[in-house]
């Protein structure tokens, strides 16, 4: 059997990462297809190290543009290759373009899609990955699912029961695998934090961060936590041109380069409370027993909020006393899924259908 | 109140025609887009002029590749139109892929967008239009159903109930609207008895050289009783000539211009047909139709109209011999003229 992953951006590599392992072990092929919508520098040999993988066999380099421009693209050069290499399946992770793009080429061609991490909805069409998701499980032909919830979204869609596999959170995955080692990255001990005193900040979407009042509001909120507490920010690039842009003041912010994976789970392992727009930081954080802030009006990981771990804090004005009012969990919540096995029953399931 | 409206191959434009109008005579605000995904278009011209239609605003050109490539294409050249013309409305027609992409872009832009003819399934996910119908209805923000049994095919998908709304069939619009004119012109196909016209043009039916000969060799012996006219798609005059496959007694032509094609069907015997049209418009003719398919996403025509699906094309020959046209043509709901005025009430222009 042979199973091409195809991966855009780097909130996809810790999804692949566990399926590829777990793949591995039961001797199927792979190829690792990185369409290259999302590029960084991060993206070394460490990086994928860290995460036990090794590097995309094929990168398609199709840079950034706008999202017309970028799906485009990832058709037009993905189509050959799903063609010269004939997998049994085309499996596709998250919801960047990349996931919904190859998912409509390989359809097309008839050739059959899995998608993991299928289900996942905000309800808020103005995300365009929400788009991608609504998309890509409408086509594909095998939905595996992080969540019971997910499931009954997907059947509530009109999807056959016999489409829809519920595997877990492979995020959850490969934070478990990755735990260890994380923290002996003596990442918290370069930046000086004292456990359980920091907060971790990461802002990326496009409606905190273009939108210049909020992003001054969410940045105003920060420096007043500051005040109390270390925070810790380190800046997606997209983020940092918006801040230079407008001139914003950081106050006491620690504002600081991206962070490889690793490092990033030792940062969050030792802090305080995250605050984020992320969805993977709402899970990784959850499976750490640390508590989240998520600064959205809506959340694609529903469990991670009935868990006790994570709160939505649509105003930033109430992120300071939220900060101060939240403490760790005394035991990490593990919803059902979330052990460390959701990969191993994705091999299963891409195996007997 | 402004519609953009795509079209991107000749199926969509009797579709969009009586839209265009209603909205015109609301005064809305319009552009026509056509990606021009059809390279053989010199027909395209013809079909806007025959449909009474101004020619399209902006034509993007796209010309015929592979699905991915034309899809991408449509993508990145319509994405900047429709930030610049910042419509009220992105309006698609029916199942091509100018359907797909015009959604994806409004979608992702957030630009409201409105499907006309959602809700038709073959369940065949085989064909690349049931990829286009499925993604194109659950991304736009107003669904237009042609028929009952559509909108419960959106609702059994988990689509809300404001977003759909029955207008009828604004194909079977334009056949009124353009039935008068069609009947008299002077036909240059027909001979002196009424014909048996073939369209085939699916992959289904043209791409596997076996199955294309089984349907010429039905053909030919329906054109020892009758003739046998087929306005023959280039891509399936090119699958014959590729895989050797003859049909002496046929009358293979080019294919015909939209007033044309309607007089040669309405003065027809029956319909041999893969087109997903011919089966409706067959239908308010009263003239048999025998569709060659497994499927059809347009059951109506089976259930109430004159429709017939025909898996082994052994059994055209008799069919055809023992088929009579119906002297009162029945009317599904909603295929009634009005179609068009139902979806431009439906976007709310007023």
């Amino acid at each position: 059997m042979k199973i091409l992953h195809v991966v855009g951006a780097r909130p996809n590599f810790p999804k692949l990462a566990p399926v590829y392992r777990a793949a591995r072990v039961a001797g199927l092929d792979q190829i690792v297809m990185h369409t290259g919508q999302h590029y960084d520098d991060a993206m070394s040999d460490a990086f994928f190290r860290d995460l036990g993988i090794r590097p995309p066999d094929v990168n398609l380099g199709v840079g950034s543009g706008t999202h017309g421009q970028q799906t485009a693209r990832i058709m037009e050069r993905i189509e050959p290759e799903l063609v010269k290499h004939q997998p049994d399946w085309v499996v596709v992770y998250g919801d960047v373009n990349s996931t919904a793009a190859a998912a409509l080429v390989a359809v097309k061609l008839g050739q059959r899609v899995a998608h993991v991490e299928a289900g996942v909805r905000s309800n808020d069409r103005s995300m365009p990955e929400e788009i991608n998701r609504i998309v890509v499980d409408r086509l594909a032909d095998l939905l595996l699912t992080p969540s019971r919830t997910a499931d009954a979204t997907l059947r509530a869609e009109g999807e056959p029961a016999s489409e829809i596999a519920f595997v877990g959170n492979v995020m959850v995955d490969a934070l478990l695998f990755a735990v260890e080692r994380a923290r002996v990255t003596g990442a918290r001990k370069r930046v000086g934090v004292e456990n359980g005193k920091a907060v971790v900040v990461t802002l990326h979407r496009p409606a905190n961060v273009d939108n210049l009042l909020r992003l001054e509001g969410i940045m105003r909120a920060l420096r007043v936590v500051a005040a109390d507490r270390p925070v810790l920010f380190p800046v997606h690039p997209r983020t940092r041109t918006r801040l230079d842009a407008a001139g914003i003041d950081a106050g006491k912010v620690k504002l600081m380069e991206p962070v490889g994976y690793l490092e990033m789970l030792d940062l969050m392992d030792a802090a305080h409370a995250v605050v984020t727009d992320s969805g993977g930081l709402q899970v990784e954080s959850a499976a750490l027993g640390v508590p989240c802030l998520t600064v959205r009006d809506t959340t694609e990981w529903p469990e991670t909020v009935t868990c006790g771990a994570n709160r939505l804090v649509f105003d930033p004005v109430g992120l300071p006393a939220a900060v101060a009012s939240v403490r760790r969990l005394a035991q990490a919540p593990r919803p059902e899924g979330w052990d460390g096995m959701a990969a191993v029953r994705v091999v299963d399931c891409l195996r007997t259908r | 109140m402004r519609l953009l409206h795509v079209v991107g191959a000749r199926p969509n434009i009797p579709k969009l025609a009586p839209v265009y109008r209603a909205a015109a005579a609301r005064r809305a605000d319009q552009i026509v887009v056509h990606t021009g995904q059809h390279y053989d278009d010199a027909l395209s011209a013809s079909f806007f002029r025959d449909l009474e239609l101004p020619p399209p605003d902006i034509n993007l050109d796209v010309g015929s590749h592979t699905h991915a490539v034309q899809t991408a294409r449509i993508l990145e050249r319509l994405e900047p139109i429709v930030v610049a013309e910042h419509p009220d409305w992105v309006v698609v027609y029916g199942d091509v892929n100018s359907t797909l992409a015009a959604v994806l872009v409004a979608a992702k832009l957030g630009v409201p967008s409105a499907h006309v003819e959602a809700g038709l399934r073959s369940g065949d996910r085989g064909m690349p239009e049931e990829i286009n119908r499925i993604i194109a209805d659950r991304l736009a923000s107003r669904l237009f159903t042609p028929s009952r049994d559509a909108d419960e095919i959106l609702r059994r998908e988990g689509e809300p109930e404001d977003k759909i709304v029955f207008a009828g069939n604004v194909m079977i619009d334009s056949v009124l609207h353009a039935l008068p004119r069609a009947r008299v012109l002077e036909p240059r196909w027909r001979g002196t008895d009424r014909p048996v016209v073939v369209t085939l043009h699916r992959p289904s039916n043209v791409d596997d050289p076996r199955r294309l000969a089984a349907l010429a060799e039905a053909l030919v012996a329906v054109s020892a009783d009758r003739q046998v006219v087929f306005p023959a798609h280039p891509r399936t005059q090119e699958r014959m000539r590729a895989g050797g496959v003859s049909m002496p007694g046929v009358t293979v032509i080019p294919p015909l211009g939209y007033l044309e094609m309607l007089a040669l069907v309405d003065g027809a015997h029956a319909v041999i047909t893969d087109s997903g049209g011919l089966q409706e418009e067959t239908t308010v003719l009263g003239v048999p139709c025998f569709t060659v398919r497994a499927t059809t996403e347009r059951p109506v025509t089976v259930r109430e109209g004159t429709n017939v699906i025909v898996r082994n094309p052994s059994e055209i020959p008799a069919g055809v011999r023992a088929a009579r046209r119906r002297v009162n043509p029945p009317r599904p709901e909603g295929w009634d003229g009005r179609a068009g005025e139902r979806v431009v009430a439906g976007l709310g222009v007023i």
